[in-house]
């Protein structure tokens, strides 16, 4: 079998829980003619990084211990080759692909070895990427929000004033916007705790902040109230620069 | 009957005040007609007036009886013996009768008779003697040889089919203070069973998460070792079968969901979702069409869950590929909803079979269904998810004679 020996010195490292799984994918990028590390999770991971440096990080999102996720914005934080994303549900790769977890590329199990080794392939010929800072500063409508600075800016540049525990609210919206999230979701997100059914303390948090952007972007209606008790940040979200 | 919470404690408090608010008039009620008890004309009093009658000279005594008449008692005298009397089985006038008895004695004993005063027509009298006043009538014989007639009138209390409203009042808020006990206690249970009921819920969902999971798993494993299978048909076959095993469990978890209602709610814009499936179809080779036109460019935003959406229409896009050939596809909107429809050049549905049809296990033609395979859950499963995003799911029949599949889903207004 003729293999295509451009890649052939690339090292892969493989962060898998299940044995078999991570025998299998080293079996098809072995014959494939990669150097294959694998490991079983974080802690292995670092072990094995200690030593080498692979060409690229193909990693599993369940995993015992440290997830995939938590990984892969440290990953992003340390490292320069791109990171390859498996994941059990089609439902996360709207999270995986979101802002702020750094991954380049995902697969969604299960997944037959030609479409892996194309998106290798694909990723190495891409190569070691810059690494783009991670997006801190986003559009919300008019607005601009700073989460580093904890800075709100309207159309005009003027700051809006916003409490510490407003602005928390704000920075859970932007990073699910356009989701409707419950009191007790906002609760967790927000004080890592779900509210006692009585207390309104986040409702009235909702009713100030919203407020206060209504008066920063008049009429865009940026926090709406659904039925069932929840509240949708109906603005996109944008990186600004 | 499912009332939000807030509503339910709401209820629950008006009720209390009502009965708090009833409570107090029948206190006051029950305190003022129990100033009137003690009213009732003394005996001492009737021994007193008998002694004065008797001892007066005839002139004076009608000034007596006007003397002591009031608006709880009138007095007269009438000649001759008249008395009567007292009844035994009626407890009021037996232990009033008695006690007059005693008082009497002192004046060496008089022949009396106490009786509960009856209305001409025969009305009142009687009622609740125990709990409120009643009319009594007192006969003393006076030495004199007249006899001495007293009514002791009750209070005039404004009364409710006989009975006094100050223990109307008190029976109802009594009657309502127990119905509140009640439904709060229900509503501690009712919460109970609640936060049971979706303990129960969520629990069940993570299970079938985790068989998913693992399934998953094993099957990601197959699908890895499929591809050493020498033969390609064989193969690809198999790797077909892998991918519709996935479906049915991603339809499986997706249904569980939705029947919690624990599917996510998003802004999803419908058409962008229709059209990216429509380009998955035709990128796979399948006759999927779609007129550029029979998109609206307005706003077709609804609040739903992304995922179940792409498994709705990629559903009735399978239904319609299979059954039908070809699917002709259109998006229409208006102020308040968005309607995906989906023709196919199948032989239609007949009118009858429609609801059925989108019921689990329901295939409407054996023979049919034993080539397609699957047991028949696609269409429920996509009913199921519609409903769970305030949808309707519809079966008409297309202009080419196929069938046509509505499904209409309510546009997001912000509130």
């Amino acid at each position: 079998m003729i293999k295509v020996m451009t890649d052939a010195a690339a090292t892969i490292l493989i962060v898998e829980d299940d044995a078999v799984i991570r025998r299998l994918v080293g079996d098809v990028l072995r014959n494939e003619g990669f150097v294959v590390e694998a490991a079983e999770d974080a802690v292995e991971m670092d072990a094995i990084l200690a030593k080498t440096r692979p060409e690229l990080v193909i990693l599993d999102v369940m995993l015992p211990g440290e997830d995939g996720l938590s990984i892969c914005r440290r990953l992003y934080a340390q490292e320069r080759c791109p990171i390859l994303i498996l994941s059990a549900k089609s439902d996360e790769i709207d999270r995986v692909a979101g802002l702020e977890t750094g991954a380049d590329d995902y697969l969604v199990k299960p997944f037959g070895p030609r479409e892996l080794i194309a998106r290798v392939r694909a990723m190495l010929r891409r190569g070691a990427r810059i690494p783009a800072p991670i997006v801190r500063r986003f559009s919300v409508g008019t607005l601009t929000v700073d989460l580093d600075a904890r800075q709100v800016l309207d159309q005009r540049n003027e700051p809006v004033i916003l409490t510490s525990t407003e602005f928390d609210l704000l920075a859970c919206f932007i990073h699910r916007p356009r989701r409707v999230l419950t009191r007790d979701q906002i609760g967790k997100w927000t004080r890592g705790r779900v509210p006692d059914p009585l207390d309104r303390s986040i409702d009235m948090i909702v009713s100030r902040l919203r407020r206060k952007l209504d008066r920063a972007s008049p009429g865009a209606n940026l926090i709406s109230t659904v039925r069932n008790g929840g509240y949708l940040l109906t603005a996109h979200v944008t990186p600004a620069c | 009957m499912h009332l939000p919470s807030a509503v339910r404690i709401g209820l629950v408090v008006v009720l209390s005040v009502t009965i708090v608010w009833i409570g107090t008039v029948a206190l006051f009620f029950m305190s003022t007609s129990g100033v009137i008890r003690n009213n009732r004309p003394l005996p001492k009093q009737i021994v007193a007036l008998v002694t004065l009658l008797e001892q007066a000279a005839p002139a004076e005594r009608e000034l007596i009886l006007r003397a002591v008449t009031s608006q709880y008692m009138t007095a007269r005298l009438a000649p001759g013996n008249h008395v009567g009397i007292t009844p035994k089985q009626e407890r009021v006038p037996r232990i009033s009768a008695r006690i007059v008895d005693q008082y009497l004695a002192a004046l060496g004993g008089r022949p009396n008779s106490v009786t509960v005063r009856r209305e001409p027509d025969g009305k009142g009298g009687l009622g609740f003697t125990f709990a409120t006043p009643v009319d009594l009538e007192i006969r003393v014989q006076l030495a004199t040889g007249d006899t001495l007639i007293v009514d002791s009138l009750r209070y005039p209390v404004v009364s409710l089919f006989g009975v006094p409203v100050g223990f109307v009042a008190g029976l109802t808020g009594a009657v309502l203070g127990l119905i509140a006990l009640f439904a709060l206690q229900r509503e501690v249970a009712f919460n109970r069973l609640q936060v049971r009921l979706s303990h129960l819920v969520r629990a069940r969902i993570a299970m079938i998460g985790g068989i998913s999971h693992d399934v998953r798993t094993f099957l990601t494993r197959l699908r890895l070792r499929v591809d050493r299978i020498p033969d390609e048909e064989e193969r690809d076959r198999a790797a077909a079968d892998i991918a519709d095993m996935i479906r049915l469990l991603d339809d499986a978890v997706l249904a569980s969901r939705a029947g919690a209602r624990e599917l996510a709610q998003e802004l999803v814009d419908f058409a962008q979702v229709v059209l990216a499936e429509v380009d998955d179809r035709r990128a796979a080779g399948k006759p999927v069409e779609l007129q550029a036109a029979d998109v609206p460019k307005g706003n077709t935003t609804v609040l739903g869950d992304r995922l179940a959406l792409r498994r709705v229409i990629s559903n009735l896009f399978d239904n319609a590929l299979i059954y039908g050939k070809v699917a002709r596809v259109s998006i229409k909107s208006d102020s308040q909803s968005v309607t995906l429809l989906v023709d196919d050049e199948g032989p239609g549905i007949p009118p009858d079979q429609r609801e059925q049809i989108l019921e689990p296990f329901v295939r409407i033609e054996d023979s049919r269904s034993r080539r397609t395979g699957g047991a028949g859950l696609g269409l429920a499963v996509a009913r199921s998810l519609v409903e769970a995003q305030d949808g309707t799911i519809s079966i008409t029949q297309a202009p080419s004679g196929g069938a046509r599949f509505a499904v209409r889903l309510p546009l997001f207004v912000a509130s």
